[in-house]
């Protein structure tokens, strides 16, 4: 693997080299607390350093995986057409280690069976480069297996002090590197012992911590237990930790009409398990009738569905469902609730 | 084909329903054409009472007048419906409508009482049968839209049935509830509007009425870890949606 250095007074130069790859996206303020990848349109804007990014509200998967998308167009003349255009290429600049290793599941989802082309027609379009993190009070990465990737990236820079060590992932990657070289320069010993001193203390600043171990066959024999009840009084089934989780991926699709009433549009639109209609078939019949149900195939999927599909969880630990849930669910304290420790409560408490 | 015979109707209410069909601007001569538009008092004079295929009812009835008007309308028209919180659920008109009609004309005209006519404002349900229903105050003229492009084109309407909260993400809004302690509608009310007032930095008041099972003894308890008593949560779930099944137990 190339691996070269960039100072950090270099960056915001890269990131302007970077437009000639396609169109710079990066983590940018988005209300008064939060952020959101953003068209880059001032440098100054950039949310780089580790205290103010730690998650954008939305994951990277709506680039790929649009959360409402038109497939077709329809009209009694035409039939129907494709209606993708092509879009101009991208690079995401600044993607955390677990929204890359979310993107490597729904890779692996989205070409099952079924290969979905609207989501890998986007996916050769966008470059992703990485940054490296620092935890903060709802980051489980670490836990999950997710807070270091080896690949899924066009470059990863980590940061080691007063320069980014960038990690080559692919040709472009490389592309991208080598058409600025004077940005970059050779990284010596001293920072080889840098880095590794942060890799090796990342562990250490997990605040939250969960082992996930025998958890698939603890939720087949839980799988009557009273708190998936207890859960579905409190959920609201609103959706809001599918539509930020990264890898849950479900739509829907229904057509619009236009009011000739004939042509219109396909669209699919993000979907979640919980919402009453998920499950529901003809004649108002539900394989998933109460709000209990729908919190607990939801839990299931991620937790235990997925491992035996894909051979892990589908969570990456991205902290996003539980600093989002209105109705203060922790999903960590979920997890060791059901695995035994009872006096854990599963409600956040600790929102800002 | 002929073109279908449309009429759009008021009862009591701020007539912001119509207008915002009104306001369909850039669409209105694509509905002229595709319908044809026999009664739609906010926009033409002449208002024949003939046979229609749709009629698009907004308002609350609140008097005994209005059942028979809306009556009348039911027995000529094919399919009604319902357009906005007032047809829907009786709206703001009906926000007390649990007190006792006899005492509150009292309190508010005295010795006058008996000669106003208003009956327990209601939603239309109540008196005819009603097969479809867009909700929200107003309605939003997309959904309007939509919906006359599915009954044109003879398919069953659809419409998101999930709370405000998915779509707001959607759009990746910062949450007003979760991040600002804004007090918020939106796990429970039904979405449709593109999440407007959170995409504003204003909580949802619910004017879409309640989400089908909505968890409103859970809005009670995170709305009072925000501040509010039960009083004030109860008042605020029954600005638009009074009459809502769901919003009858409390607490």
């Amino acid at each position: 693997m190339k691996i070269v250095k960039l100072s950090k007074t270099n960056v915001f130069q890269f990131v302007d080299h970077l437009k000639s790859f396609g169109e710079v996206h990066a983590p940018q303020r988005k209300g008064k607390k939060s952020s959101a990848f953003q068209p880059v349109k001032d440098n100054s804007k950039l949310l780089l350093s580790d205290e103010n990014y730690t998650r954008t509200i939305l994951p990277i998967k709506k680039y790929f995986h649009k959360p409402i998308d038109t497939l077709l167009k329809f009209s009694p003349g035409k039939g129907f057409e494709d209606a993708y255009e092509e879009e101009e290429a991208k690079v995401l600049f600044g993607v955390h280690s677990c929204d890359i290793s979310a993107i490597l599941t729904l890779d692996r989802v989205f070409a099952g069976k079924y290969v979905d082309t609207y989501y890998f027609r986007r996916r050769k379009q966008i470059a992703i480069i990485g940054m490296s993190c620092i935890p903060d009070e709802y980051c489980y990465c670490h836990s999950m297996g997710t807070d270091f990737v080896e690949d899924g990236f066009d470059l990863f820079l980590s940061d080691i002090g007063e320069s980014y060590l960038v990690k080559v992932g692919t040709s472009l990657g490389d592309d991208m590197v080598s058409t600025a070289s004077d940005l970059f320069i050779d990284y010596d010993e001293k920072d080889t012992d840098e880095y590794k001193r942060r890799i090796n203390e990342f562990p250490t600043l997990f605040v939250t911590k969960v082992d996930e171990t025998n958890l698939p066959a603890i939720l087949d024999m839980e799988y009557k237990s009273e708190i998936w009840e207890e859960m579905g009084d409190r959920c609201f089934n609103c959706g809001i930790c599918s539509m930020v989780c990264p890898t849950c991926f479900c739509f829907d699709v229904n057509d619009e009409l236009c009011i000739d009433g004939e042509s219109g549009e396909r669209k699919r639109c993000w979907d979640s398990c919980l919402f009453k209609s998920h499950a529901m078939v003809a004649g108002g019949h539900n394989f998933r009738e109460k709000r209990s149900d729908r919190f607990k195939h939801r839990f299931l999927h991620k937790h235990q569905e997925f491992m035996g599909e894909f051979g892990r969880t589908s969570c990456v630990g991205c902290g996003r469902c539980t600093q989002d849930c209105p109705a203060d669910i922790h999903f960590v304290g979920m997890v060791k609730r059901i695995k035994g420790d009872i006096a854990c409560v599963y409600e956040g408490n600790n929102k800002k | 084909m002929p073109k279908p015979k449309v009429g759009i109707f008021s009862l009591t209410c701020c007539e912001g329903c119509q207008l915002e069909i009104l306001n369909c601007e850039d669409e209105l001569l694509d509905i002229a054409g595709a319908v044809d538009i026999v009664s739609f008092g906010m926009a033409q004079s002449n208002n024949p009472e003939t046979a229609l295929d749709i009629a698009f009812v907004e308002g609350t009835v609140v008097m005994e007048s209005e059942v028979e008007i809306l009556k009348a309308i039911r027995e000529r028209s094919t399919t009604l419906i319902a357009i906005g919180a007032c047809a829907t659920y009786g709206g703001v008109a009906a926000m007390n409508y649990e007190v006792n009609r006899k005492e509150l004309k009292e309190v508010v005209y005295g010795a006058d009482a008996a000669l106003i006519p208003s009956i327990t404002p209601s939603p239309l349900h109540k008196f005819v049968k009603v097969d479809f229903s867009l909700q929200g105050c107003p309605i939003e003229k997309s959904q309007f839209l939509k919906l006359l492009g599915y009954l044109l084109h003879g398919d069953s309407p659809i419409f998101p049935d999930y709370p405000v909260c998915a779509e707001c993400k959607r759009k990746e809004n910062e949450c007003v509830l979760v991040q600002h302690n804004i007090p918020c509608m939106g796990p429970i009310t039904v979405a449709g509007c593109d999440a407007r007032c959170p995409s504003h930095f204003n909580g949802c008041d619910g004017c879409f009425g309640p989400v089908d099972e909505a968890n409103v003894a859970m809005e009670y308890h995170v709305m009072r870890e925000k501040g509010m008593d039960n009083d004030e949560i109860r008042r605020m779930m029954h600005v638009f949606a009074p009459t809502a099944e769901v919003f009858k137990k409390d607490e």
